[in-house]
């Protein structure tokens, strides 16, 4: 169901409304132009807003947190559960990466009670991206700069007012819990939204085209082609495996279960973020590792998201979101790394109907 | 909240047996039973320092208490072979895809096994034993570094063969005074001299260090031993063991919640495969 506020309220009327009690997140311009996600208690109009386009950290340290404490050894009693929460800002790109989430700690093995417990009290309010970075290349990842799914309420700013959508059913029913404020979007007001939508995706695509990136591009066979290519060892001549990458990552996932001990100097566990980038990632006991070289772990990188996860969950875990490329401090960009491979890979086929040609 | 997905359940240790200057087998008995299948993984913790992934090698019908069998290597197991009888680990587990022993059942089955690699197949041979005629034949190889390093005592004393009814080579890579049996390397002893088989139906299960299975695995294949029916118990560093931690990956699968058993065809077509 499509809402719009009444001309009577506000906007932040709205959102002080549905954020309530609950903890809540919005995004805060920084002085350089960025945004970066805020908590306080309730929707706070003087900071709080809802961002034109991403917030610098990605989505996933609010369901996976950097470090999380697991438990002490000896007592393994219930930790202090999480708030009821609430996220006003949610860009797209974030939205999706929590698909690649859901498959690795909800629908594997056994699901991971913390990030279940995070999923369920926390209500996600996406909007769509009025403008973009120049390091936004949603389209070529199969994405878009607004939300389609996933989300509890969505809002889209228009030049004839704010749409509002609910995309749960508890996002419904707090859209109905709010009806003083709101009344029924017309059609007129959703037709508007469908040409901005429209507009802004096509500023997108060429602003991917223009770093070579095409929306379509089958970037798995383009990586998976390019494993024995010269291109690793020639970004990784650059990279110094900070990690950087992973962590900014909005859909990287990977971690360590690290012992040590509590503040009562008890053996205690934490679960802390992990880098695929570092020497030890995959290392075994006895000194084997399964990819010693800078080169190699750069590739796996890359492996993981563009092979791997459309073989396991039909997706690239990758929303191109651009966060890596201005976290590296190597400049090393991902676009790059994507357009080469399939450069590489082009003219490998190309060369191969040559062949056949004559 | 639950948190035991990531935390282990207290063990104690029964009994710590050396089986070689660097091999010691630790008898634990965990708080609750920890019922597992020949093949399976658990995660064992010692309080403080660290996890690390072993395969029992007992026989997955006892479910109260396993044996472990664990080489000095790295940072958690020289805690381990520093701990003594009576002392508390954690345990968690068990994990993972297990040999398919129904899928075994009327075959010729031959157990391959390179120095630590042979206690997985221990608990393998256990449970096979356990109903010795469910199975047409049972072989096993076992190569050592030296006579010293064989791990299972009751291996070198030959009880495996069970008195005939098993064909039980092992062979050691170093000549010694007190070593009267084979020596070569375990591949030789894969050879039709020494190894006489019905290879194009036969069952072949295998586990040792990363170069044993490379070689080993390309010797059954030459053979004649179908892919499908080639056995490989893979290790990488399995940490969370729930397909959740990304530290295992090995092409499209975790070894931790796909494997650590595959069979050779699965993995056939991975470049990073033998890569230890």
């Amino acid at each position: 169901m499509n809402w719009t506020i009444r001309v009577s309220s506000s906007l932040d009327e709205v959102l002080a409304f549905l954020a309530n009690e609950r903890e809540t997140y919005g995004l805060k311009e920084l002085e350089n132009g960025h945004y970066s996600l805020t908590k306080s208690t309730g929707w706070q109009p003087e900071y709080h807003t809802l961002g034109d386009f991403r917030q610098i950290e990605p989505l996933k340290a609010l369901f996976f947190p950097a470090r999380e404490f697991i438990g002490s050894w000896k007592d393994q009693s219930a930790l202090h559960p999480l708030p009821n929460r609430i996220v006003f800002g949610v860009k797209n790109c974030d939205l999706s990466s929590l698909g690649v989430f859901d498959h690795v700690f909800l629908n594997g093995v056994c699901p991971d009670p913390y990030y279940q417990e995070a999923r369920e009290k926390t209500i996600l309010v996406s909007c769509d991206c009025n403008s973009h970075l120049d390091v936004c290349f949603c389209p070529a990842m199969g994405e878009q700069p607004y939300a389609m799914s996933g989300f509890d309420i969505n809002i889209a700013q228009t030049a004839g007012g704010y749409i509002l959508e609910s995309g749960s059913e508890r996002g419904e029913q707090l859209l109905e819990s709010a009806r003083q404020y709101l009344e029924p979007a017309t059609g007129d007001l959703l037709e508007k939204l469908e040409e901005q939508r429209t507009r802004h995706y096509g500023e997108l695509v060429e602003n991917s085209k223009a770093h070579g990136l095409n929306p379509g591009t089958d970037f798995r066979t383009a990586i998976e082609t390019s494993f024995d290519s010269d291109l690793w060892q020639e970004f990784a001549e650059d990279c110094v495996e900070c990690g950087a990458c992973n962590f900014i990552c909005c859909t990287c996932h990977c971690f360590l279960l690290a012992d040590g001990y509590d503040a009562r100097a008890e053996p205690a566990r934490t679960k802390l973020w992990d880098a695929c980038l570092y020497s030890g990632f995959a290392a075994t006991a006895g000194g084997g590792n399964p990819r010693p070289l800078r080169a190699e772990r750069l590739r796996n990188r890359f492996d993981k998201k563009f092979s791997y996860f459309p073989q396991v969950l039909d997706r690239y875990a990758c929303d191109g979101c651009g966060r890596c490329s201005e976290a590296c401090i190597a400049n090393i960009d991902v676009r790059d790394v994507l357009r080469r491979a399939v450069d590489e890979c082009d003219a490998l086929h190309a060369h191969s109907s040559d062949h056949r040609a004559n | 909240m639950n948190a035991t997905l990531y935390m282990p359940i207290p063990a104690i240790i029964e009994r710590i047996e050396d089986e070689t200057p660097d091999i010691k087998t630790f008898t634990i008995r965990p708080v609750e039973p920890i019922p597992f299948a020949a093949g399976q993984f658990v995660e064992l913790a010692v309080p403080g320092i660290g996890e690390a992934p072993f395969t029992p090698s007992s026989s997955p019908r006892i479910s109260d208490f396993m044996e472990i069998t664990i080489m000095r290597t790295g940072r958690v197991t020289d805690w381990l072979h520093n701990m003594k009888e009576g002392d508390e680990l954690g345990v968690r587990g068990p994990m993972g895809r297990a040999y398919p022993i129904a899928d075994f059942h009327g075959r010729e089955i031959l157990i391959v096994g390179g120095g630590c690699g042979v206690g997985p197949l221990r608990s393998l041979l256990l449970a096979l034993i356990d109903d010795l005629d469910a199975y047409a034949r049972i072989i096993v190889r076992y190569g050592a570094r030296s006579a010293d390093s064989i791990v299972f005592k009751d291996a070198q004393m030959h009880g495996w063969d069970q008195g005939g009814a098993l064909d039980v080579m092992l062979t050691v890579d170093e000549e010694s005074s007190n070593w009267d049996g084979h020596v070569g390397m375990i591949t030789d002893i894969l050879e039709e001299d020494y190894l006489d088989c019905h290879a194009s139906d036969g069952i072949a299960v295998m586990c040792g260090p990363p170069v044993m299975m490379k070689y080993g695995t390309g010797k059954l294949l030459e053979r004649g031993y179908l892919p499908e029916n080639i056995y490989l118990s893979m290790e990488r560093n399995m940490s969370c063991g729930i397909g959740q931690c990304g530290h295992c990956r090995l092409g499209r699968y975790y070894i931790c919640k796909d494997g650590p058993v595959f069979s050779y065809d699965e993995l056939q077509n991975d470049r990073g495969l033998w890569d230890d």
